[in-house]
């Protein structure tokens, strides 16, 4: 783990404290469309032949170490959050702060 | 640029200034010296520079702690301050500067050199170091990195100091695109 990763950790990302996020993203309905394609495309791929041997088990990903994004998650503090749309485009306000 | 193959992370890598457009975001993130100086720490090791410790004051100045083995005149340390530039805006105004106001002096000049030396080998294009200020050409460096696209995002950025931390402030902003079809005017 890079150890600035683990000094945000080993402090439970206190020294963060104060960071906050104010606005709204927006995406083009051509993402959204992109991407729910790309998600039916995944779901409608025939599964892999049931003849090929069984898939070796995926190696655990305790290699590479990624902290558990609840630890981080707990100390956020949400005050905002609205979903809409508008012709052509999906928002996202938020306003939130650690 | 990265490249992908989930396309509508591809589209919004190629174009994030129309994929993202309507988009409005302020950032306030506050570094303090002690993750500025893990930071820091985590430098590369086996580099002329034996010592480098950050030191945010109060009054937007901040200092910086530097000992290095420079050539001919040995070991040097020097106690620099620094004061945080103008926002970064764009296109108008792409440098991220640094003035030095205290701690380097004309004679310092094989430490400077040494200093850029280290940068230019072991920092990516756009980082920019004299005796008098440290500036880094923010869309050089992301287009460097790979993230040309993303440059006309970023809206504002700027940096200032206050007791023991550092404040980064990013105002990313994507204008909405005019309309293809306007709206027709409410009243007749």
């Amino acid at each position: 783990m890079h150890p600035v990763l683990k000094h945000l950790l080993d402090t439970e990302f206190s020294d963060l404290a104060g960071s906050s996020i104010e606005g709204q993203f927006a995406i083009t309905d051509e993402l959204v469309n992109l991407g729910l394609h790309d998600l039916i495309a995944k779901l409608t791929q025939p599964s892999a032949p049931s003849t090929a041997p069984a898939a070796p088990a995926v190696p655990k990903t305790s290699t590479t170490e990624l902290p558990d994004p609840k630890v981080l998650l707990q100390h956020v503090k949400i005050e905002h959050v609205k979903y809409r749309t508008e012709a052509g485009r999906t928002i996202l306000e938020l306003k939130a702060g650690l | 640029m990265p490249t992908f193959s989930n396309p509508a992370v591809a589209t919004a890598f190629r174009d994030p200034t129309g994929s993202f457009a309507g988009t409005d975001v302020r950032i306030a993130l506050p570094l303090t010296r002690n993750l500025l100086n893990e930071v820091l720490a985590a430098r590369p090791s086996g580099t002329p520079i034996t010592e480098l410790y950050i030191d945010p004051e109060a009054g937007n100045q901040f200092r910086v702690h530097l000992a290095a083995n420079a050539p001919v005149v040995g070991r040097v340390t020097r106690r620099i301050t620094l004061v945080p530039g103008p926002a970064v805006t764009f296109p108008a105004q792409p440098w991220l500067q640094f003035a030095i106001t205290d701690g380097l002096k004309f004679f310092d000049k094989p430490l400077i050199n040494l200093v850029q030396g280290q940068v230019e080998r072991r920092l990516p294009k756009g980082v920019d170091v004299s005796s008098s200020r440290i500036r880094i050409h923010v869309p050089a460096l992301m287009t460097h990195l790979g993230y040309q696209a993303f440059v006309p995002l970023l809206h504002k950025i700027q940096i200032t100091s206050e007791a023991n931390r550092l404040q980064l402030h990013l105002h990313l902003l994507a204008a909405p695109e005019r309309s293809e079809h306007p709206r027709p005017p409410l009243t007749p």
